[in-house]
């Protein structure tokens, strides 16, 4: 009796709240939490949103293992619950605990004084998408204040689907996962969905009973391979080859959505032989546009390509050329069109030919031709894909597949990759400068008006295309800069990126050469920050964890940037590796200890909301706590020390005397909850949640469905409507109401004719073989999300190391393992011409020959020698995501920008000299 | 021209709106608001003064007359043997007296009180409001409530942006809902039993109509 009463009392609570988990796995899972005294007693999932369309199934209960563990994390032995101060050298675990009061102090002292000798740009933040809005928004909001450098996180962590930008002009594509219920076709590609989307990986199995025929894609057979109809083994970066053999076999077989292709993309574009470039009014009239490009039309023969619609009203654009074309200058150009020089390509992948490259079999890619010929198909990629370095070259082919059979804009097809939805009430709030609606409807007004001035001058363009033109505009007063030009400059990746030995071959001069070119044009204008003469001084790490992520490991951070910063500074819940070599450590309130909104994504299209259940443990703060009091302090220290006037990058006059006040407006934002209800009721107000809605109404309820994605880029670029009873399809807008793209042509654009892109051979999708990345080695590294953390956030959570081993691992597969005499546990070092890692062997038969896998999220620090995994990624960069200024080709904030890759580089494994068994030796 | 009077809340924000306006529907909207909140503020001379010489019925009359829907505005007519004492202390016998709590002030009927104190705070602060200085009036109180509304109303008729308009407009729904609809007739199912003198039963009676009157119209205007 006394047994089953502590059982039941372990149980037992007396406080309820609604808790989500602001990670980076992008879900929007709503855990009710239980708190017995003070203390969270347990969680589960609260399985409470609604239906959305008759017919598909609804999205509960939404959770894994991570969340419903989470409360577990409190208590970690990783926990940071006091601000530390580094008392030996960087990283020898010597710290010392100081007052809040000491650390601010400090902190304070080195940014005035960075400020004061070197600019406000030596002060730097890593922009994070890790520990929901309410971690991120904070240090933002100092970052504009102070005039410091934001270094984008799409740079850092590179999530970003380049491919599918380079195509349509966006990034941001995904429907909601609900949709993948009316697919009739889901190929998992890039994706292993019952690792990295457990909460909503049931729609892939509903999808399946429902008679949809689940296709895996991947080189090792991966779990979700379980639940596919079949299983296509793809050789480590040949996806590309893949893609668009079934390309060739569909318009060999004559199994293409025409009407689809003439209308939706530039396949029917006219192209001059003579300099391969898109016909252009500029060729044929004197003074003509260079963004005017046109079809060969039967009766009208040279028609302007619409740029205010993809209706083509009564134009038959012809698909295939060559016709000729009489010039402005009296000459004539024989001209062609995009599918004619794709089908030329195509050419280069039969399936004979293909196979070789991507070892899948001929008989497969034309099953799979026929397969996805006349059917409503999805592609669910993940963000694998654009990890690679020719990434784009596989998305890019990827989306030609779904374009020759018309899958987009329509339920059950698209890609599912990023999946941004928009909380304006988020992106306002930097704007305001001061509290309630007035302001929000002073600054939507003014968006309005903006909005209206960028139309007199492009009436053609959509709401998308504005929105996208004033977040261009905004980036020039904003902090957020791309990382390549401080990874260039100040952390060590120059010389690995000039490394022509691990570059792509096809590149005709250094990597610095296109990089000094760039800049020369222009292409990145106000945004390269900080400057080679800017050192960084002061550098910010809330929440991020660069020494784990940062592709070049040690080689480029600690021996490089490390020794130029005099104050490094770690904002986290746990002692991350990065808070293991930092200055001062600030100790953060975890999930359940604060109020916090998860990021806005479509996945499910809803806001999740994260309540205070318990008090921060230890001396543990907010991050809104915790920079507004170093706002204060700033202010404070200027003026004891009377030095409370600089000027900022931008040659601006500002005040550090007034940073604290302004941080908080005058004070009408003390608290988290007050900021966060603000944007709520800001974004009710602006129509993307429902009318009412605050912080009270999330309280209630965990969690809300947007009504609307905004009025800003990320939301406007999955160009659909939000409506209350259908699942969420993204681009509807550009197939029912035949909206534009934003690309340079209007349409999906697989040709790019940009100098650099056809030098490179790369003006139209192709396969080129992944570089030798880190020396010529037998093996491919590859990479993917475990199932047992979120990045590293988990990877100290008991239960979750209790279902594991709990130590970095690397999988191999049964043959190669045979061959090199590496048995199952074997410590090996996994080296190239980077570095190395040591690490525990698991093999796998399901692993094919020459692959490796380590998956993400061990820490360095869990590696002998804290030498984590990243030390074998040099972080290269692919030249061509250089480009600026053509069309689409542009930087915005999280979108077009030269991002690391780390997928296939090149390693050799050995055992490692007298070594004895991990099991043995630990 | 009308204008909006409050008593128990203050502008904390800077507002350079205007400060009067034509009158109509959404004027006399607010003025109602004004005509409960000042009824329903803890009585001093000029409310026992208002009874004897009809001036609640006249205001009320007034105020409701450019109404966008059907409103009987009512006969408050005080009993002539009441007098000033007797008056004042049937405020304090129906809505506090002895160990009852204060049945005007909405955290009495929340299970969350300090929570919900936060969230009235917060709908003040975020239209630019709140609790009044040299008022002792708690911001949840009725009277504070009708204020708001009246504000949110006067808001709405004086803002030159369509936008700020439809904001002022949406959130007179949603504090209604949120608020005066849910717990104004529990007010009224408490203090009917207790036999009201009047004007107490008519104002009682005129707010509870008016609240439902409104929430109705304005929800039909929002669209449902």
């Amino acid at each position: 009796m006394e047994t089953t009463n502590q059982y039941r009392k372990r149980w037992s609570w007396d406080r309820v709240t609604w808790g989500t988990h602001c990670l980076n796995c992008l879900a929007t899972c709503s855990y009710r939490v239980y708190s017995r005294d003070g203390k969270v007693a347990f969680e589960e999932q609260g399985g409470t949103i609604a239906e959305i369309e008759a017919g598909v199934p609804d999205f509960n209960p939404l959770g894994c293992q991570k969340g419903s563990a989470w409360s577990l994390q409190l208590d970690g032995e990783d926990r940071i619950t006091k601000p530390l101060r580094r008392v030996g050298e960087r990283g020898s675990g010597k710290w010392e605990e100081i007052t809040w009061d000491e650390a601010l102090a400090d902190i304070a002292d080195s940014i005035i004084d960075a400020i004061d000798e070197d600019g406000p740009e030596s002060v730097v933040f890593e922009e994070s998408v890790e520990g929901g809005l309410m971690a991120q928004s904070p240090f933002l909001r100092l970052a504009s204040l102070i005039g410091a450098v934001t270094l984008d996180a799409q740079g850092l962590v590179n999530d970003l689907p380049i491919g599918q930008h380079i195509t349509f002009g966006k990034f941001s594509c995904a429907s909601t996962v609900d949709d993948s219920f009316h697919s009739e076709v889901l190929l998992l590609w890039h994706a292993n969905p019952a690792y990295t989307s457990i909460p909503y990986f049931h729609y892939i199995t509903e999808a399946r009973y429902k008679g949809a025929k689940v296709i895996s894609i991947a080189p090792d057979y991966n779990a979700s391979c379980v639940n596919a109809d079949m299983y296509v083994p793809v050789k480590p970066g040949s996806d590309a080859a893949l893609a668009l053999s079934i390309c060739q076999v569909l318009l060999e077989d004559g199994k293409v959505d025409l009407d689809f292709v003439k209308a939706q993309t530039d396949l029917p574009l006219l192209v001059r032989s003579d300099n391969l470039r898109f016909l252009r009014e500029r060729d044929l009239v004197k003074g003509g546009s260079e963004e005017h490009f046109y079809f060969w039309d039967q009766t009208k023969e040279v028609v302007e390509v619409p740029r205010s619609t993809l209706d083509l009203g009564e134009i038959d654009p012809a698909l295939h050329g060559p016709f000729k074309v009489a010039l402005a200058d009296g000459s004539e150009v024989e001209v062609f069109t995009v599918l004619d020089l794709i089908e030329k390509r195509l050419l280069d992948y039969t399936p004979e030919l293909a196979s070789a490259i991507c070892g899948v079999s001929p008989e497969t890619i034309r099953e799979l031709a026929l397969i996805i010929a006349g059917n409503k198909t999805k592609i669910i990629e993940g963000f694998n894909a654009p990890k690679y370095f020719h990434g784009d070259l596989m998305e890019r082919s990827m989306c030609l597949l779904l374009a020759l059979t018309g899958n987009w804009g329509k339920p059950g097809t698209g890609i599912q990759g990023l999946a941004l939805a928009g909380l304006d009430g988020y992106l306002l709030f930097s704007m305001k400068t001061k509290q309630g609606v007035e302001e929000t409807a002073r600054l939507l007004d003014g968006i309005d008006a903006s909005m209206e001035q960028l139309r007199q001058r492009d009436p053609e363009a959509t709401d998308e295309m504005l929105g996208n033109q004033l977040l261009t505009l905004s980036t020039s007063a904003g902090t957020s800069a791309p990382p390549v030009f401080f990874n260039y400059n100040h952390v060590g990746y120059k010389e690995s990126w000039n490394n022509s030995a691990w570059q792509e071959p096809t590149m005709t001069k250094s990597f610095s050469s296109y990089m000094e070119d760039a800049l020369r044009r222009g292409w990145w204008g106000g945004v390269a920050r900080p400057s080679a003469g800017m050192a960084p001084r002061v550098f910010f790490a809330v929440g991020t964890n660069p020494m784990r992520r940062a592709r070049g490991g040690k080689r480029a951070i600690l021996e490089t940037l490390w020794p130029k910063l005099e104050k490094i500074v770690a904002v986290d819940i746990r002692m991350s590796s990065t808070a293991l070599y930092a200055d001062i450590v600030l100790p953060a309130a975890m999930q359940y200890e604060r109020v916090n909104v998860q990021y806005p994504i479509t996945h499910t299209l809803h806001l999740a909301f994260s309540d205070k259940a318990v008090e921060p443990k230890g001396e543990a703060k907010t991050e809104w706590e915790i920079f507004s009091a170093l706002a204060n302090k700033i202010s404070e220290r200027s003026v004891e020390r009377d030095i409370v006037e600089f000027t900022d990058g931008r040659r601006l006059s500002r005040r550090l005397d007034t940073v604290g006040d302004s941080y908080t407006i005058g004070g009408a934002f003390q608290s988290d909850e007050s900021v966060i209800d603000e944007w709520i009721r800001d974004s009710s107000d602006a129509g993307t949640l429902p009318p009412g809605t605050s912080v009270e109404t999330l309280r209630t309820k965990g969690t809300i469905r947007f009504t609307g994605l905004g009025v800003f880029a990320p939301g406007l670029s999955v160009a659909t409507d939000v409506k209350d009873d259908k699942v969420l399809t993204a681009f509807q807008w550009h197939v029912d109401k035949k909206l534009p793209f934003p690309t340079l042509t209007k349409r999906a654009q697989f040709y790019i004719d940009h100098p650099w892109f056809m030098d490179a051979d790369e003006a139209l999708p192709r396969h080129k073989d992944n570089p030798k990345m880190g020396g010529d080695y037998p093996f491919v590294l590859t990479s993917g999300h475990s199932r047992w953390t979120v990045h590293a956030v988990s990877m100290g959570n008991s239960a979750v190391l209790s279902t594991h081993r709990g130590q970095p691992l690397v999988v191999m597969g049964a043959k190669d393992a045979l061959d090199l005499n590496i048995g199952e546990g074997t410590r090996v070092k996994v080296y190239n011409d980077h570095g190395s890692f040591i690490a525990m062997v698991k093999v796998a038969p399901r692993v094919r020959p020459n692959q490796l896998i380590i998956y993400n999220g061990f820490e360095p620090h869990m590696f002998e020698g804290w030498n984590g995994s990243n030390e074998v990624e040099p972080g290269m960069v692919k030249w061509l995501h250089l480009v600026g200024k053509y069309g689409h080709l542009r930087y915005l904030p999280f979108g077009w920008q030269p991002v690391p890759s780390d997928r296939a580089v090149s390693v050799g494994i050995m055992s490692v000299p007298d070594s004895q068994r991990i099991e043995e030796s630990s | 021209m009308f204008t909006f009077s409050l008593s128990g809340l203050e502008i904390k924000a800077s507002d350079s709106g205007p400060i009067e306006v034509e009158e109509n529907e959404t004027t006399a909207r607010s003025a109602v608001y004004m005509v409960l909140g000042s009824f329903f503020a803890p009585p001093g001379d000029s409310h026992f003064d208002k009874a004897v010489n009809d001036h609640w019925e006249k205001e009320m009359t007034e105020a409701a007359s450019l109404l966008p829907f059907e409103f009987d505005t009512g006969h408050p007519t005080i009993d002539e043997a009441t007098s000033k004492e007797a008056y004042i202390g049937e405020y304090d016998r129906l809505f506090s007296s002895g160990d009852r709590l204060n049945l005007l002030v909405a955290s009495q009927y929340s299970s969350d009180p300090e929570n919900l104190m936060a969230q009235v705070k917060r709908d003040y602060e975020y239209f630019g409001l709140g609790g009044s200085e040299s008022s002792e009036r708690p911001i949840d109180h009725l009277a504070s409530e009708c204020d708001f509304l009246q504000y949110l109303c006067f808001k709405e008729a004086a803002s030159p942006s369509p936008r700020l308009a439809g904001s002022y407009r949406r959130a007179q729904r949603d504090f209604l809902e949120r608020h005066l609809i849910s717990w104004v007739p529990d007010i009224v199912a408490k203090v009917t039993p207790l036999n009201p003198i009047k004007p107490y039963d008519w104002a009682l009676s005129r707010l509870n109509d008016f609240i439902q009157a409104d929430y109705a119209y304005i929800k039909a205007l929002l669209g449902g």
